[in-house]
Formats: C-alpha cells, structure tokens, sequence
C-alpha cells in the first residue's frame, strides 16, 4: 500500500511539471478520437513502446550509470516467449507474456552474475556480445524458425485473449496502460532504495561499498528490473506486428535505438526516455516516410538524425531534459 | 594441414583486424573514448583509394597515402569539431556522440556515392594469387597482412621511441602527471585522433583491394575490432596486436575444427558468435583483458 | 519558468504536429501503394524497382506508341473511365514492423486501393498480414519465399515464381546436363555431377533456398556432400570457401544478395577454386553490378533468373519496353526489375476487370485474371493465380555469363532448353 501511494505521488516534481504530465495524460487519452490518420497512430504506439524499453533501460543505464548496450536480446526473449507459445500450444497472450517477463528475469540472473564483473567499457562490449551470441543462437536454430522467423496465425475475429484486434485503437490503449504502469512503477522505483542505493554506486563506487552496499547485486538486480521492462514490449511487439525474426528484435541497432532515445532524453529522470522517445520516433518515422519516398534524397533523413544526436550529445549531455532544466535555471 | 592453412589464412586476416583496432585502442588510451565512428573512417578510406584508382588509375597499393591522409584528416575534423565538445560530458553522452557522427558519416557517403558496391579490379595484384607449397594465398591478402605490419611497427616505433610518442604514452598513463610535465594535452588528444584515423585509412585502403566498399559497410569491421580493443585491453598497443591475430586465428581455425569433428552444428555460421564468446568469457576471468593496465 | 512550459509543449506539439493530415489527391487516380527498400542496404535495388515500376505506370497512363501491348494504348484504365494509376511509394527500409506501419499509413490515410510490393520476404510477411486483416488485394511482384503463398491468405497473390520453381529448374538443369538435352553439351555421365554442395546466407530467404535445394537433391537424386548457412554481409568468406571445396563438389550452388556474391566469387578464386558447375540463386548473381563489379571472373557463371536482356531476341514486347527503360535509365531491365513491371501491369489488368476499385471486386477479379503469354515481358505462359494465390503460369530461367570474343561479358538463356541463346560452357572454365 505504502508503495502504491509512493509510486502514484509526484508531489516532488514542480506544479508546471505536474501540470504538462495531466495535460499530457489527457492529451494521450482522447488522441485516437482526433480524427488523425493511421500512421501517427502506429508512431504513437510506436513513441509508447519505445519510452516502455527506454524506461527499463533506465534502472540500469540511468540511474545505476552503466553503459548498457544488450537490450535488444531481451526483446527478443519476450516477442519469443509469445509467439512460440501461441504458435505450439495456442497459450494465450496474457499468460505467455508474464512466462516471458520471467524467462527474462532468468535469463538475465544467469547472465549479469558474470557481467557484473566488468566495469566501464569492457561492460559495454561484453552487453553487445551477450547480445549478439543470442541472436546468432536464434537464428541457427530450427526449432524455433531460425532465420525464417516465425508468424502468428491471424484471427478472423477480435480476440482479446490473443490480443488480436483489427483496429490499432485497441492496440494503442493496451500500450498506453503499459506505458502507465511503467511510468507509476518508475516513479516509486526513483524513490525506493535500489533507486538511492544505485545514484549512490553511480556517483561513486568506492564511498558506496565502504556503506555497505553490495554493489554487484544492486546492479544485477537493476539489470534485471530494465530486462522485464524490455520483455514486456517485446511481447507486445509480437502480437502487434504479427511477425517476428532475430534480424527486427534482436538487432544491435535495437539495442543501440534504446540506449539512445532514454540517453539523449535525459538519462537519470523520469521523464527523459519518454522525452527522447517523443522525439526521436516520430523523426525518424516521418522523416523516413517523406523523404524515403523521393529521388535523389536518399539519407538525408538520416543526415538530419545524426545531427540532431551529435549536437544534443556535445551541447547538453544531460539530454533534451538537460536543456530543458537549464532553461528552467535562467528563468528562474 | 587444414589447421595450418587456416592458422595463417586467420594470421593474415587477423593482422588486419588488429590494424584496424589500433586506431580505437590508441584513441581510448589517451582519452578515454570509444569511437563507433571508427568503422566509418575505415569505410571512408575504402572509397579513397577506390576512387584513386578507378579516376587516377593509380594501382591501389600505391594509392595508400591517400587514404591515410584523409584518414589523419577525418581524425582531426571530428577531434575539432566534435569529440572536444563531447569530452565536458558522462561517457554516454560520448558514446552516443561518437555514434551520431557515424550514421552521419554512413549516410553522406550513401548521398554522394550511393548504395552500390564497388570493388577494385585493377592493380598489381587484384585477382592473383600464389601457391607457397601447399598453401594457396590471395596476392592481395598478403600484402595487406604485410603491410598492416609495417604500419604497426611504424606505429609502433613512434610510439615508444620518439620524444612525442612517449609524451602521447605519458598523457595516456596519467593525465594530470603528464599537464604538470608540461604536455599539452588538447594537443596530444588531437595526435592521438590523427594517428588513429590515419591507421584506420590505410587499414581501409587494404581492405578495398579484396573487399567491396559501400556506405555500410564500418559496422562489420568495428564490431571486431571492438572485441579485438577490448579483449587486448583498452588502450593496450600490444594487446590489440595480439587480440587481432586471435580473433582472426579463432574465426578461421573454429570452422576447420567443425569439419574435422564432422559436425554441421559447429560450421562457419558460428565463427562470430564464437568471437563474442571467446571475449566474453576471457574477460570475465581476467576484467582488464588480455594486456590491460587501466579499468 | 515560462521556457519551460514552452520546451514541455512542444514535445507535446511535436506529437500533434501528426495531426495534420495529408493531402487529398485529385480525383480520377486510382492509388496504389508500393512498398520497397528504397534507403539502407538494399536502396540500390529498391531505386531500379521504383523507375520498372513507374515506368510500367507511365506506359498504361499515357498512350505509348511502339509497344505491342493492348495496355500501351489505354492512357488511363479503360473499364474506369479513364482513371490513372498512381504509385505511391514507401520506403520500408528491409525492416517488417516499418514495413508493416506504413502498410497501415497506406491503406488508412492514403486510402490506396491495393499494395504492391515488398521486395524483402520478411518485410512482405507483415505487410501482407496488414492487407488481410483490412481486406485489402495485396499483389506481390518479386518475393519469392514458398512460405508467402502457403498461408491461406485471400487478399495475397504473387505474380513472380518461387524458390521451389526455380531450384526445380536447377536440377532440371542438371538433369538435362547428363541426359544431353543441354545445347552444345554432349551428355555427361551422372556420376561426374553427383556431388552438390551449397552456401545459403542465413536470413528468411536463404535458409528457404537451403531446404529447398536439399528437398530436390533428394528427388532427383543427387547427393548434398556439403550445406553452409553463412551470416549474410560477412567481413570474410575464406573459411566458408574452404569448407565447401574441402568436399571437392562437382556443382557449387548459392544464394546470396550482392555483397557475399561478389566476395565469394572473388575469394573462390583467390583459392583457384575448380568445380564443374556453378550455379547463383538470382538475388546477388543476376544484377547489373554483379558483372559489372566482377568482369571476366564469372565467365561461366550460372544464375536463376526471370528475365535476361537476350529474351528481346525471342519476345518483341521485351525488347519494346527494354528499349524504353534503357533509354531513360542507361540499363537493361534484370529479373527484379521486370518482374516490377510485371506486377504494375497485373494491377492494370486486375482493375480493368474489374471495372470499380471495391475490395471484393479487385478480389475476384484477381481470381479469375489470365494474361496472355504475349502481353508480358516475361517469357512465361502467362499471369492466372491458383487458389492460394500463386502464379502458376510463371517459370525461371537460367542464365550463363559468358564472354564473348571481343571480352565483353553477355549473359546468355541455357534454360528452358528451347530458349538457349548460346551453347553450353561445361565444365566451369575457373580462374585462371
């Protein structure tokens, strides 16, 4: 009970912060009724997913400080976990995800006990590695459709139990619930003690373990919390897009996609990742989807990226969010 | 036999693979950064000498010098004008700084050269190839192995035998030490990009003699020389030369050991994996890698 | 404080800057939407399909004189007053949930009337799944994973063959080999083309191609001494190299997009590989670059293939719509490339029949469609899909890069065997 009032009390943050957070929780609840097309529909759900993988990420890249780049093999833990079940054996959505979130929890026990060695860069390397050893597991391995991926069966009818709908409004408010769930849970995980414990480890390492800390568990535990977080979008991922295959959820580019949105957001806050995914999606949605289609521009969508990323990177490390609380300063 | 053969088919490749690390290692060792841009100089240098070659007719091998001039010359541009900017800021900030400079570089060169590949098909040595006893090697191979080291050992010498380079070993070593003796280090930090983008051009200028160039093509290269940098121990010189080689010996030698065991499931599909493997689980026992002295 | 409100909003307006819908197009245009990689790794293929694509759109909008095809004369679909086809194009990146999200843009927000496209199965996989759930013809021009077909789907058809065709025209290939029905080839005892050994690069389509191939062997009776599943866009093929040649194949089979075809061509010979046969499942081994980029080193390299240039010897409409294409982009059309301007034609025939843009209507129309052999470009026996959806009237080709006296390099039609524009090159001359 005591955690649910934390995790629902934002009181700490600034009446103007409250304030845009209504409006904008407003603003997300009446969006599928304005009358917009289609495509910013799936750049909405595609913004929610994206602030869920770059929430979890959080825990660990942000608030504990470790450059952590193997996201993507968690993804595909989850959008695996689902769509096999429900190919095999017919599992329903709403088991097979939390089966998922646990075998990810699992997995990431047996993998950040060794990781958690590693320090700094070595770290970094080691994330990318573990990632990309899974991925080229998955896509040797004939059981579970090796490169060829597999497809979920599409419903003729509405299924709420496999969470197969035609419309993408339905899809949109289960991600949006996620996205709340998230954002609550962060809210009081900023607060709890593994949040303290991890700035603690953060800022430095050695005055932490003369505290007693145990920093490796700390840090696992972390690991472990952005891994379900990751799991979870990576279920949805594969009852959303109905098919999944190593190459789109298990990529090095996912991981790297996560990492960058929370990171140039704002690490270390709450409302970074969701920043840096409001953002970074739509750029690269709608860039992508009016310049793609022309002559003679190809890349300049992605010209644009990069130097948006390279001048937040170099100008205001803190992220957009960063900018946002310097602005705050002056003002002030 | 067919070990011997891919123990020196892995040396050869693996020498360029550590050429192509020591850039990275040499950068992290003075400043702390890791360059996801690096691949992009790499592919850079590739187009350098192809269009040397393919305009001028210059054979590729006589057409280095130009893309280690514009490897030294991207080295500086984004020291100057980026990396100084990134450095007030956490390691992340720089990582993904280094990686905006990336995409960017992926796609200007996808807008000025386009998507297509192009290999080399003239020169002295594209295409040949020679049989040393049993062995058969790709002209172009070998003198890419051999000249990776010549400019390793150039690297090599100036590092550890010149007045700079030791002033560069001694920035790397200790920051402050090295500023109170008198070293500028923002000079050093420039050095230190120069060098790395220069030896990551003529690296790309080998590879294009066997392999094609396109805009996408950094990112297989780096994802190596990452594991190469890290398992040798970031910053170490001799510990990239020797975790190249490795990497190399082990991506060649694993398949031939599948073939021998008669197993299908141990093929060359799995030569990366077993890299990223090998990396993991050396650096778990030893977290500083193989020759490490910073963590 | 004021700035900050401000920063906070316009993330939000940045959001509902989406709100702005696209423009409505001018009336009489019928949409279809096309989906190909236009940016990334594949733009370079994706961009060649785009020009096949609209240059098919231009032939069927505008009377275009010279070209024996009924369409040419239309300017504009005849059954609907006249309405023109308008492409409108997506780049899906060869990523499927873009491809899917922008299927969903397509079909909600452009309102087209069918999708064409996607060139990459996997990204076909979730872009047809978007076209059936909304019930809206999806006509497919050049995926040919089997799978695509197989799955039941009533609003998915494929003009273009499949892996399994073309692999079976492989081993009819072989087969003809050692019966002797091969122009400029005396028959070839079996035992001398037995032993089969093949790379696939490990994605969706290649590992389709691997069992594929494996399936046949079994059939026709030749034995696999060797398969490789190899990470496509791999820095290094050396070892790949080895172990396919430390069985000593009488015939090396691939499938691989351009990059590993050209290094593996070049890495073989860099090992003076020697084997009789070799053959390239299309992708890779049959476009424009391939020869360009590889020159006298693939002399007598085999590829799959659904058009090559020297079918405008045999079909005038080929040559017509060639000469249009070449002389507006400076190249031949390739088999990726006619087959765009196979599917943009389907379209042009599916609505004609069906004479009103309604779902059902384009539906049955596809169902019942048969184009004439000789209103394509292709030398197939025509465009009539079977209950799943397929195209039965398609069929490969295979074609042998030879090089001619002059050092030219011409790839030449050795299957089906009727069409043979040039003798046989056997065995496999190497490298030397």
């Amino acid at each position: 009970m005591e955690k649910l009032k934390d995790a629902l009390d934002f009181s700490d943050f600034s009446k103007t912060e409250r304030v845009c957070f209504y409006i904008f929780t407003v603003f997300l609840l009446v969006f599928p009724w304005l009358g917009v097309g289609s495509f910013v529909k799936t750049v909405m759900i595609q913004f929610m997913l994206f602030s869920l993988f770059g929430m979890g990420w959080n825990t660990i890249g942000g608030y504990g400080g470790q450059v952590e780049l193997g996201k993507a093999q968690y993804v595909g833990i989850g959008a695996y976990t689902v769509a096999l079940m429900m190919v095999w054996w017919k599992v329903p959505f709403w088991i097979s995800m939390p089966i998922g979130v646990l075998i990810a929890l699992g997995y990431s026990f047996i993998i950040g006990y060794p990781l958690f060695r590693l320090k700094g860069h070595y770290f970094a390397i080691a994330t990318i590695c573990t990632s990309l050893v899974l991925k080229d597991i998955f896509d040797n391995w004939n059981l579970v459709g090796a490169a060829k991926g597999i497809e979920l069966p599409i419903h003729e009818h509405p299924d709420f139990l496999y969470m197969q709908f035609k419309s993408d409004t339905y899809y949109y408010y289960f991600i949006m619930g996620l996205f709340y769930i998230a954002i609550f849970y962060m809210n009081w995980f900023r607060k709890s003690k593994l949040g303290y414990q991890l700035r603690m480890i953060k800022d430095d390492e050695d005055a932490a373990e003369s505290l007693g800390i145990d920093i490796r568990w700390c840090k696992i535990k972390a690991y472990s919390i952005a891994s379900a977080f990751v799991a979870v979008g990576g279920g949805f991922m594969a009852v959303y897009n109905l098919y999944i295959d190593p190459a789109s959820v298990m990529e090095l580019s996912l991981s790297i996609k996560i990492a960058l949105m929370a990171m140039l957001g704002g690490a270390a806050s709450l409302w970074g990742p969701i920043i840096g995914a409001a953002f970074l999606v739509p750029l690269d949605r709608f860039l992508g989807s009016w310049l793609g289609g022309h002559k003679g521009l190809t890349g300049i969508d992605f010209m644009i990226y990069a130097m948006l990323i390279m001048i937040v990177s170099a100008y205001q490390p803190k992220g957009i969010w960063g900018i946002i609380e310097q602005f705050r300063k002056r003002g002030r | 036999m067919l070990v011997i053969d891919a123990l020196l088919q892995g040396i050869l490749i693996g020498l360029l693979f550590a050429l192509v690390a020591l850039g990275l290692t040499i950068i992290f060792g003075v400043m702390d950064i890791v360059n996801f841009a690096h691949g992009e100089f790499l592919m850079l240098g590739m187009y350098a000498v192809y269009w040397t070659n393919y305009f001028l007719n210059i054979d590729p091998l006589l057409a280095l010098p130009v893309s280690a001039a514009l490897g030294v010359l991207l080295g500086l541009a984004s020291y100057y004008w980026l990396i100084r900017y990134l450095l007030r800021g956490p390691a992340i900030a720089q990582l993904f700084g280094t990686f905006g400079l990336m995409l960017f570089l992926q796609y200007l060169a996808m807008f000025l050269f386009s998507a297509d590949y192009r290999m080399i098909d003239k020169g002295v040595l594209v295409g040949k190839s020679y049989s040393i006893g049993p062995f058969i090697f790709d002209g172009t191979k070998l003198a890419a192995g051999f000249l990776s080291l010549i400019s390793f050992a150039v690297v090599y010498y100036f590092l550890y035998k010149t007045k700079t380079g030791k002033a560069l070993q001694a920035t790397a070593i200790n920051k402050e030490a090295a500023t109170y003796m008198g070293i500028k280090t923002d000079k050093m930090n420039a050095l230190a990009w120069a060098i790395g983008g220069g030896t990551v051009g003529i690296a790309g200028g080998l590879l294009v003699n066997f392999y094609y160039a396109y805009p996408m093509v950094g990112i297989l290269f780096v994802m190596i020389a990452f594991a190469c940098v890290a398992l040798g121990g970031f910053g170490s010189i001799k510990g990239v030369f020797f975790a190249g080689l490795l990497v190399g010996i082990i991506m060649m030698i694993f398949p031939v050991f599948g073939q021998i065991i008669g197993s299908d499931f141990l093929g060359p599909h799995f030569k990366f994996t077993i890299v990223y493997l090998a990396y993991f689980i050396i650096v778990v026992v030893r977290p500083q890698g193989l020759f490490g002295w910073k963590n | 404080m004021r700035s900050l409100k401000f920063m906070l909003f316009i993330c939000v307006l940045f959001l509902s800057l989406t709100i702005i819908s696209p423009p409505v197009y001018a009336q009489k245009e019928i949409k279809i939407g096309v989906l190909y990689p236009l940016s990334g790794a594949l733009a370079t293929i994706g961009r060649d399909l785009q020009r096949a694509a609209e240059l098919t759109a231009d032939i069927i909008n505008n009377k275009t004189p010279g070209v024996d095809i009924p369409m040419a004369q239309w300017g504009g679909i005849p059954n609907l007053g006249g309405a023109k086809i308008k492409l409108i194009f997506a780049d899906h990146r060869g990523e499927p949930d873009r491809g899917a999200d922008l299927a969903k843009r397509l079909i909600l927000d452009d309102k087209v009337v069918g999708l064409m496209g996607a060139y990459n199965s996997a990204v076909t996989k979730t872009v047809s799944a978007v076209a059936e759930r909304y019930g809206i013809p999806m006509i497919n021009d050049s995926s040919t994973s089997p799978d695509l077909t197989e799955r039941g789907f009533k609003w998915f058809w494929r003009t273009t063959p499949h892996d399994n065709y073309f692999n079976r025209d492989l081993f009819e290939l072989l087969k003809g080999l050692t019966e002797g029905k091969v122009k400029g080839v005396k028959a070839i005892p079996k035992a001398q083309l037995q032993n089969l050994a093949y790379a696939c690069e490990n994605t969706e389509w290649g590992s389709g191609v691997a069992k594929s191939i494996e399936a046949y062997a079994k059939e026709y009776g030749f034995t696999i001494k060797k398969g490789i599943l190899y990470n496509a866009n791999s820095p290094d093929l050396t070892s790949e190299a080895k172990a396919l040649l430390s069985v000593n194949p009488d015939a090396m089979l691939f499938a691989s997009y351009l990059s590993d075809s050209l290094l593996m061509i070049r890495t073989l010979k860099g090992m003076k590989a020697q084997t009789k046969f070799l053959w390239g499942q299309n992708a890779g081994f049959e476009m424009a670059d391939f020869a360009k980029q590889l020159g006298g080193d693939i002399n007598g390299v085999l590829t799959r293939t659904v058009f090559i240039d020297k079918i405008t010897k045999v079909k005038k409409v080929a040559g017509q719509v060639n000469a249009l294409y070449k002389k507006k982009y400076g190249d031949d059309l390739t088999g990726a490339t006619a087959r765009s301007v196979v599917g943009v034609q389907t379209w042009a025939y599916v609505l004609n029949k069906a004479g009103s843009t309604d779902p059902k209507a384009i539906q049955k129309a596809c169902n019942e469609i048969n184009i004439p052999a000789h209103e394509l470009v292709m030398p197939w026996e025509g465009v009539k899909f079977d209950a799943k959806g397929q195209n039965i009237l398609g069929r490969g080709l295979i074609g042998q890069y030879q090089k001619k006296p002059d050092g030219s390099i011409s790839l030449e039609i050795v299957y089906p065997f009727e069409l043979a524009t040039a003798n046989f090159i056997y065995p496999f001359p190497g490298w030397k």
